[in-house]
């Protein structure tokens, strides 16, 4: 019968006999239950000796025990294996498993001999969970360094993690991430399988007993290394098949590879990573799956070589491209949202990636423009086309180009009336408004509602002409245009025109005067047209030409023959418009000219004589004169060219940069204060719905507006803008 | 030259003479450009071209359907123009032309 009295204690004796059944304890070897009964006494007695209590010698000798133990065990599992040759089947494995099967168990019942100590001495050392979780004093920042006491059963834990597992870590990652990958493929025999199985579960339960980040180990020793090997072997698969080509045979494989891999998480990984695991594989498929899609679209985009075909074949190739893709992932995946995320990166990509000629902007543009006009084979499902347009426009960063582009396609479309149906055109307005608002669209409704409001204008005058019986032969047509709304740019080609045109011309205005007040009417003559026909000649003929054209051949009417400088000085024609107008008259052979002609593809000299050509024949009544477009126009009635497009981009480059700093003030008047990188936020989220801002032109746009003295740095911050008012 | 003179000298186009006109004017597609007859381009009141809606009706056609609103230019006395919309407002606080201070009185609207 023992005495729970303090005594004195020999601790050598004593320890020399706890040792032997602590190293049998440890070693799972069999115990007697006397011997067991005895021992527990003895660390009760070391626990209390007196005078001084030998606790933590006690402690100390058994962690040097352990410490020792564990290190025989570490050459036991080492053994003979090569341990950077991380074969799986070498056998490190399955004495690491035998080894801690047996020492954690060991260890678990040490811990019930040393019951005593572990209640007594180890617990009032010990720090609360709630300490350690909310970290109420400085001193507990980390409980787990070892200047404190663990229970003996946690000591043990410790020591094996510190003395075996560390030294190993290398060579056991390694086969288990191999030994994982083979498992994948093919279904190891179940004594492997179990081996691998406690391996890991090994690392969850050396750390079990701590509060903090008890995963750690696990995570740092087996998820992370196999998470990033998976993710390489799932690419590598996706690419595979995608490959492959076959999307229902892709889509087969996806989905059993997504259910593969839950099922070999939850055989081998702790319960914890499933979600880790799913998401691995899904990030695999979809970065696979974007890479494809961006490579396919570079691909059909690179085929893309005619110009007249580029803008059909870019859209063509976009929406096939989003179209496969959607279908595949709302089909395989439900339409999660990281296939949805990444596909939409993907297009984005693709779309603003510059491919194809002229850029995205333009082709998109290009697109509409051809889908719009009026057509002989009147194509039955262009709405259609327009919506699915739409879809692409989504994806372009250069929304503020395209709108360019699309503005002035309009406006020609709208001028020289080659819409195909203004419900039509109303309609794809209003599609891009509801993309893109009202600012977006604004201009392009104003335009649209003066074409309406001229054909009102027309029939109005052509009453007042009838009632005030100043009716003309001529079909005098007119379109008002609302200054500030069209991207007409161009020069205004002065003109005066002779009697035949200033009649209708003289007309008109004096009638618009009458139903408007405080208007300014300027004629657009670059932009008319006329058509003509001849009396002189044996067949009669009709004339399309220019207004300036027209305007040069009325001047025959009554004259035969013009010296050039004095035809040029009575139609008040300027230079280069003259030389442009003149010669395709003169190519058609309606105009003659004759003396000094200056040089060949020069202008005529001022001295030469024209003179109608009275003996004019052409195979075709209708003659239709072609004119040069002025180089400088960018945006007039003939088309933008290529040598337009650099003017393109500088003109966006000032909007945008009207844009941003409307955007800074507007915001900041709201703010005050703020600082830099929330007013880049804020200022690229406002922009982005008409074009994506570099942050180095906000930074200049912020520049001027210091210098103009609506934002100042702050003086505290350097880093912090405030608004002057 | 009236239409019916035209119609008349049509008819004796192909007797070989050389005819008094050469040319009849068929058709003729004509296009002009309206703004408002000002000495600025821009209402001193919102900062706006006068050609475009002022502030205040850009902010509500950005709730309404769409479209140009009757957003008129009105002309003072004193020759200076402004959005007539930001002009009442501006009259209710101080009736003198922002300008030139003169006393406001309006000479005529834009329609």
């Amino acid at each position: 019968m023992m005495s729970l009295k303090p005594r004195n204690v020999d601790f050598t004796e004593t320890w020399a006999h706890l040792k032997e059944t602590v190293a049998g304890v440890v070693g799972l070897r069999a115990v007697e239950r006397s011997v067991w009964n005895t021992r527990f006494s003895d660390v009760y007695a070391l626990c209390v000796a007196h005078p001084e209590p030998l606790a933590d010698r006690l402690y100390d000798e058994t962690r040097n025990f352990l410490e020792e133990h564990v290190a025989g065990l570490l050459q036991r599992v080492r053994g003979t294996a090569a341990l950077e040759n991380n074969d799986h089947n070498d056998g490190l494995l399955t004495r690491y498993v035998s080894a801690w099967r047996e020492y954690s168990q060991g260890v678990a019942y040490l811990n019930s001999l040393y019951s005593y100590l572990n209640l007594q001495h180890v617990k009032r050392q010990k720090v609360s969970d709630a300490e350690i979780i909310y970290g109420s004093s400085a001193t507990v920042t980390c409980p787990e360094h070892d200047a404190r006491q663990l229970e003996v059963g946690e000591l043990g834990l410790e020591i094996w993690e510190r003395v075996l597992v560390k030294p190993l870590s290398a060579a056991l990652t390694g086969r288990i991430v191999r030994g994982l990958a083979a498992a994948r493929s093919s279904t190891p025999d179940p004594a492997f399988a179990s081996t691998l199985r406690e391996a890991i579960r090994s690392t969850v339960q050396v750390r079990a007993f701590r509060v903090r980040a008890p995963l750690s180990l696990y995570q740092s020793l087996v998820l992370e290394p196999y998470l990033a090997a998976a993710a390489a072997a799932h690419a590598q698969l996706a690419a595979d098949l995608l490959a492959g080509g076959d999307i229902a045979h892709y889509t087969t494989h996806a989905l059993a590879g997504l259910e593969r891999e839950v099922a070999l998480g939850a055989r081998y990984l702790d319960s914890s990573s499933a979600e880790a695991v799913r998401a691995c594989y899904e990030r695999a498929v979809v970065d696979a799956a974007h890479a494809q899609a961006a490579a396919d679209g570079q691909a059909l985009l690179a085929q893309a070589h005619s110009k007249d075909e580029a803008h059909t074949h870019f859209v063509n190739a976009m929406l096939t491209l989003h179209g496969k893709y959607s279908k595949l992932f709302s089909e395989v995946f439900g339409g999660a949202q990281a296939f949805v995320g990444a596909l939409d990166k993907a297009c984005s990509a693709v779309v603003n990636s510059g491919a194809g000629a002229g850029g995205a902007p333009e082709l998109l543009a290009r697109y509409c423009d051809c889908l719009l006009r009026r057509r002989a084979a009147a194509d039955v499902d262009v709405d259609d086309k327009l919506a699915a347009a739409i879809v692409v426009f989504k994806y372009v960063d250069d929304k503020d180009v395209f709108q360019k582009y699309y503005a002035r396609a309009l406006a020609r479309r709208l001028i020289h009336q080659l819409s195909a149906s203004m419900e039509q055109e109303e309609a794809m307005i209003n599609r891009l408004k509801a993309a893109c608002g009202y600012e977006f669209t604004n201009k392009l409704h104003r335009m649209f509602t003066d074409v309406a409001v001229s054909a009102d204008l027309n029939a109005k005058f052509q009453q007042h002409l009838r009632e005030n019986n100043l009716a003309t032969s001529t079909g005098f047509f007119i379109q008002v245009l609302q200054a500030g709304a069209w991207p007409l740019g161009g020069a205004m080609a002065p003109l005066a025109p002779p009697p035949q045109l200033e009649r209708p011309a003289r007309q008109f205005e004096a009638f618009y005067r009458n139903m408007f007040s405080g208007r300014r009417l300027a004629w657009l003559h670059h932009l008319c047209s006329g058509e003509l026909r001849t009396r002189y000649t044996a067949r009669q003929y009709h004339v399309s030409a220019s207004t300036v054209q027209c305007a040069l051949l009325l001047s025959f009417d009554t004259v035969d023959s013009w010296n050039a400088r004095e035809l040029r000085d009575t139609l008040q024609l300027e230079g280069d418009a003259w030389g442009r107008q003149l010669r395709p008259l003169l190519d058609a052979g309606l105009l003659l000219a004759s003396g000094d002609l200056g040089a060949e593809d020069e202008e005529l000299s001022p001295a030469a004589r024209v003179s109608l050509n009275l003996s004019f024949s052409c195979k075709r009544t209708k003659v239709r004169v072609t004119c040069a477009t002025a180089p400088a126009q960018g945006g007039g009635g003939g088309a933008g060219g290529a040598a337009a497009d650099g003017g393109d981009a500088a003109h966006c480059d000032d909007d945008r940069k009207m844009y941003l700093q409307a955007a800074i003030v507007r915001i900041m008047k709201q703010r005050k204060v703020l600082r830099h990188t929330e007013l880049i936020q804020e200022v690229v989220s406002q922009a982005r719905g008409s074009f994506a801002p570099s942050v180095a032109m906000i930074k200049k746009c912020i520049e001027a507006l210091i210098d103009k003295q609506y934002l100042e740095r702050a003086p505290a911050a350097l880093d912090t803008y405030s608004y002057l008012a | 030259m009236s239409g019916e003179d035209c119609d008349a000298f049509d008819r004796g186009d192909n007797d070989g003479q050389k005819p008094d006109k050469m040319f009849t004017l068929k058709k003729w597609n004509a296009v002009a450009m309206w703004s408002w007859d000002v000495e600025c381009d821009t209402c001193a009141i919102c900062r706006v071209q006068v050609m475009d809606a002022c502030l205040r009706c850009q902010g509500e056609s950005k709730k309404d359907s769409y479209g140009k609103q009757d957003c008129v230019v009105v002309w003072g006395e004193c020759n200076h123009s402004f959005h007539f919309c930001c002009m009442s407002l501006w009259v209710k606080q101080n009736n003198r032309c922002p300008l030139c201070q003169q006393e406001w009185s309006i000479q005529r609207m834009g329609k």
